[in-house]
């Protein structure tokens, strides 16, 4: 019976989780029509020798997959209003 | 006649639970803290790795030779034990065996398209990703059903086959075991 109550409580909570939030960053954005569009962000990146392989949505945020202008792996956070780069956990 | 038998060596018992802790754990790690996960996942392949040669070189129960089974034998262990009347196998018996070899594929799979996602070339590419996914699901389905044969196993021969794991020992086979 208590195996059954922990196992339940734990389908519970990876329930409620919700999809495709890593915990990273968050970012305080709103309603989805007052974001700037996706390929600004990435117009800007691209200009700054970025090459982006992805742009996602986590935690409210824009998440882009991309090889700076140094040729490093990035998995970076920018706010969808002010597209400023939000800082992330390294974990 | 002592009481037990000596069955799982001590490098093969230090290699499952390493990696059964490292899958384990990659697992929870998945979302949202990459850098441990990547760890684990290394630390996955490398126990893989390290499982391999003992699987020609080990002793007796730890070698493939021992525990891989044709598939018609396969096939009839398989029906007598849905039918409850499986002899008992001091190794492994012939469903676990091939079970062992789809674990450690599995784990070779999830972890090779996971580093894959980490390389400049496929670093962010979608495919990757969902690729390492769906692998890390058949690792998590064949992992639960491995758990799920051992406790059948256990309840059917009476025996605390997770604690064999642990000291290495099984009763000494009977007349109608399968050493």
């Amino acid at each position: 019976m208590r195996v059954l109550l922990a196992a339940a409580v734990l389908a519970a909570s990876f329930a409620a989780a919700p999809a495709h939030a890593t915990g990273l960053a968050t970012c305080d954005s709103g309603p989805q029509e007052k974001w700037q569009p996706q390929e600004k962000l990435q117009k800007i990146l691209t200009e700054r020798g970025w090459q982006i392989r992805r742009v996602k949505i986590d935690g409210g945020c824009y998440e882009v997959y991309a090889i700076t202008e140094k040729g490093e792996r990035v998995e970076a956070y920018f706010h969808p209003v002010t597209l400023a780069p939000v800082p992330t956990q390294r974990r | 006649m002592p009481a037990t038998v000596r069955i799982w060596d001590p490098y093969l018992r230090v290699v499952h639970w390493l990696l059964a802790a490292a899958v384990l754990l990659a697992w929870a790690t998945g979302e949202g803290w990459g850098l441990w996960h990547e760890w684990l996942g290394y630390a996955a392949l490398a126990l893989t790795a390290a499982r391999l040669p003992w699987g020609w070189l080990g002793p007796r129960h730890a070698r493939f030779a021992d525990f891989l089974h044709p598939p018609r034998h396969t096939l009839a262990y398989a029906r007598s034990f849905l039918a409850a009347t499986a002899p008992r196998y001091l190794g492994h018996n012939p469903l676990g065996g091939w079970m062992i070899v789809a674990l450690l594929a599995a784990v070779a799979a999830t972890s090779a398209t996971g580093w894959l996602f980490t390389t400049e070339t496929y670093w962010g590419i979608e495919w990757v990703e969902k690729l390492h996914k769906w692998c890390a699901n058949v690792l998590l389905a064949l992992a639960t059903l491995h758990v799920a044969g051992v406790a059948t196993a256990c309840f059917r021969h009476r025996e605390n086959l997770v604690a064999a794991m642990i000291h290495g020992r099984k009763r000494t086979p009977g007349l109608s075991d399968i050493a």
